[in-house]
């Protein structure tokens, strides 16, 4: 079955704001058991293509597959499958950390014994118990991103989606996310997360895709797609930025 | 020859309240950009302002044009001083303050303070409210005019043009005070409990006060009015007047009382502005410590919710009851049912002559006799406004609602779980209502009509706004800041509030008509009959929209989330 190796495959999405296009027919297919970064600019779409993968934002054309669940046509079976991280999306953070894994469990369906052994060990592994009874609305940016991660991670889904993981996060933490995804994926989970950081797509993913304008510029496995140059190179010929030729500016350099 | 690194591109160009001027105007522009309903809402809010002006300006302008000089300093000081006090006092309780340019903004431009005060001043006179103050408040110099030739209408000018700029000095000082007073979450929290209180009391206290105008002498408002005359609230108003009456020495302490008063606010202001830009960053926040007691799932639940089932239902409604408490805003909600549910049946069923509001003659009763209709129909209205506050239940969530989404939440559970949390506080203070407007009426028996009444009425209102919530959500800002408003959003939000309330209406009516016609028997009937109804309307409303809510989340989602 080609559709149990596929973790994620999205054909044709496509979305347009108050007649503006922001997602103009993307097709991806994720392997089960890679790490998948999404690259792009701001702007470029990662957001709306990851929002309409996981069922929050419904495509105005376009399919979207988690291991073979169609997500708009069955989004039970496949939100059971799904763990995900939105960026720019507010948590219930008139909770505090433990009563949000909590209530994220419940949400899920599991069992409450369940619920209070995961959640204890989550907080323990992100540090976060310390913070106690501290609602979530008073936490830092960089534990309010791990507390996220914590409540995509809960319920043991086979794929996570994650937008900007890296976002705002303080190298500590990052370093502490970025063991806890490569473990994740070591153990046969499918991690797929849109950045601009090259140098951590380089450093986690095993396949890479380039959005720019609504559109796949560039995808495949990173030795692929940056060839024998450096992503970053790659990435800014691509998106058709310009680097600084030294006649502009000259006030700048004294 | 190369420019030096760090030299300013030539010499800084002075800033001047121009700059401002045409900066708030650009901003305002842009927002109306390209957007159809917006230029609507904001000529509506023109025309209402000129209408206010208008008729404000009549109403100034009156003792001079019916040559009542007896009242023209009454009307001065009075108007004039509820002005004032409008202006201190509305932006913190209903309006926020219009931030089209927020101070925060300039933290990083290199602008003398004097500048920046001066400027943001300028643009705050730039806006609706401010003409249509100035168009109204210029009615006083055609009476001051007319009483006492040019020179008392040139000193009003002055004092008018000083009066508004003291309105617009003193909102900005006071809000600005109190946004660097609110750094902390919990004492913003604090704050919008304490404004909601004072917001909800407004009407309660208007009609005291209306009953109580009623039975003093006009001869003794006049010296309140003098008096008045002389703080800051009434002197910009007055002191033209004042001229017109024979009492030149007066005019040029007040106007000298008002621009002190106007430069002492600027500094307070220039004072207070300087945290707010620095903003309103949290200061880390205090950590609550404290072992955490029991497992994550057990301090989920208030103690409240203990019966609950540890399952899907059972955290939704958990999870409610907790919001319905720690946010300020919904906090602030339940409050308004709890005064409202109080003072509207207690005015209307036992507001005597003075403030009968004229309903207990209607019904072709007196007051001293209480009327089984009326109780019932002021019962409702507390239904009636008690479940209207779900009618945006998806709203407070904003996007944190992207949690259900992608858990994939049923909506039927999803609504029977939120009518569940927010009737755990509602229920137990519509019952409280029931039985003291029973006992204040005299007629204890009555309990069970109240009680039923208001039971069917607020299931019939859940029902009505599981449908609203889901169809006619919008967002809310996303802020901790209690002051802060979407502008626009208000018309058509009170008029899906309006809409929801009328159809609960009709939808309880059958209690009302059954009060009228079925006698005693009703009131013991009313109970049980009045809960199976709100029980059933409100557990249909559940099944028929979560239907809806079904088919449309993620649309629900995008329309609760804000922009930007």
């Amino acid at each position: 079955m080609t559709d149990e190796q596929t973790a994620l495959s999205l054909r044709g999405l496509a979305k347009r704001f108050d007649g503006k296009v922001a997602v103009a027919g993307v097709d991806l297919d994720v392997p089960a058991g890679s790490f998948y970064g999404l690259l792009g600019p701001n702007g470029a779409g990662k957001t709306t293509t990851l929002s309409m993968a996981v069922g929050l934002l419904r495509p105005d054309a376009g399919q979207a597959r988690v291991l073979g669940q169609d997500v708009w046509a069955d989004p039970v079976r496949a939100k059971q499958l799904l763990g995900v991280m939105p960026d720019g999306v507010r948590l219930f953070d008139r909770l505090s950390g433990a009563e949000l894994l909590a209530y994220h469990g419940l949400l899920r369906g599991m069992d409450p014994t369940v619920v209070d052994q995961r959640a204890a060990e989550l907080l323990d592994v992100l540090a976060l118990t310390d913070a106690g009874r501290t609602l979530v609305v008073d936490y830092s940016a960089g534990m309010k991103k791990k507390i996220g991660l914590a409540c995509a991670l809960l319920h043991g889904p086979r794929l996570l989606v994650l937008d900007e993981p890296f976002e705002a996060v303080d190298p500590v933490s990052a370093a502490l996310i970025r063991d806890i995804l490569t473990r994740y994926v070591g153990s046969g989970g499918t991690v797929v997360f849109s950045s601009h950081v090259m140098e951590v797509v380089e450093r986690l993913c095993s396949h890479v895709a380039i959005l720019a304008e609504g559109t796949i510029k560039r995808v495949g496995t990173i030795d692929e797609v940056r060839g024998k140059r450096s992503l970053e190179e790659v990435f800014v010929e691509v998106v058709g930025g310009r680097t600084a030729t030294g006649e502009e500016l000259a006030w700048l350099s004294n | 020859m190369a420019v030096e690194l760090t030299a300013p591109a030539g010499p800084a160009r002075r800033v001047s309240a121009r700059h401002f001027v045409r900066l708030k105007l650009r901003v305002m522009g842009n927002n109306l950009r390209g957007q159809g309903w917006r230029v609507a809402l904001f000529l509506g809010g023109a025309l209402v302002g000129l209408w206010f002006a208008g008729s404000g300006f009549f109403l100034f302008a009156s003792p001079g044009l019916a040559d009542a000089d007896r009242y023209a300093s009454m009307v001065a000081a009075f108007g004039g001083g509820l002005v004032v006090l409008g202006w201190l006092l509305l932006p913190l309780i209903f309006f926020g303050v219009d931030e089209t340019l927020d101070p925060a903004r300039f933290a990083l431009l290199p602008l003398p303070r004097r500048t920046l005060v001066t400027g943001l001043l300028t643009a705050a006179l730039v806006s609706v409210p401010a003409v249509a103050v100035l168009l109204a408040l210029l009615g006083l110099v055609v009476t001051a005019g007319v009483l006492g030739g040019w020179s008392a209408a040139l000193v009003e000018v002055v004092g008018v043009l000083l009066g508004v700029l003291l309105c617009v000095a003193a909102a900005r000082a006071v809000t600005s005070a109190f946004a660097s007073m609110l750094r902390s979450r919990r004492v913003r929290d604090l704050a919008a409990v304490l404004l909601a209180v004072a917001a909800a009391l407004l009407g309660p206290l208007q009609l005291i006060g209306v009953s109580a105008l009623q039975e003093t002498e006009w001869d003794r408002l006049d010296g309140v009015s003098e008096v008045i005359g002389w703080t800051p609230l009434g002197a910009p108003w007055t002191a033209g007047i004042d001229l017109a009456e024979g009492r030149g020495w007066a005019a040029p302490v007040k106007l000298l009382i008002s621009a002190l008063t106007v430069l002492a606010l600027l500094a307070w202001w220039s004072r207070s502005l300087e945290s707010a830009m620095v903003g309103t960053a949290s200061a880390g926040g205090a950590r609550a410590k404290g072992g955490p007691a029991g497992g994550a799932v057990s301090q989920l639940f208030p103690r409240a919710v203990g019966w609950a089932r540890r399952d899907q239902f059972g955290a939704l409604v958990a999870r409610e009851a907790r919001y319905w408490w720690r946010d300020a805003r919904r906090r602030a909600n339940l409050i308004t049912i709890a005064v409202v549910g109080i003072f509207v049946p207690v005015l209307v069923n036992l507001g005597g002559s003075g403030f009968g509001t004229g309903g207990g003659q209607g019904f072709g009763q007196g007051a001293a006799e209480p009327s089984p209709l009326l109780v019932s129909l002021s019962m409702l209205f507390v239904g009636v406004v008690a479940a209207v506050t779900l009618a945006n239940q998806f709203g407070f969530d904003g996007s944190a609602y992207a949690a259900h989404v992608v858990a994939g939440v049923r909506g039927q559970q999803e609504l029977r779980a939120r009518m569940t949390a927010f009737s755990i506080y509602v229920v137990p203070m519509l019952g409280v209502v029931a039985i003291v407007i029973a006992v204040l009426l005299g007629r204890p028996g009555w309990i069970g009509l109240t009680a039923g009444s208001l039971l069917a009425s607020y299931g019939a209102g859940l029902a009505v706004n599981c449908f609203v919530s889901v169809l006619g959500a919008y967002a809310l800002p996303e802020t901790s800041n209690p002051f802060a408003l979407n502008s626009g959003g208000g018309v058509v939000k009170s008029f899906l509030t309006m809409l929801a309330m009328l159809v609960t209406a009709v939808a309880a009516v059958p209690m009302v008509v059954a009060a009228a016609l079925l006698g005693d028997v009703w009131h013991w009937l009313a109970l049980p009959v009045g809960a199976a109804y709100g029980l059933g309307a409100a557990l249909l409303g559940a099944y028929l929209a979560g239907d809806v809510l079904d088919r449309r989340q993620p649309e629900l989602l995008a329309t609760v989330t804000p922009r930007r």
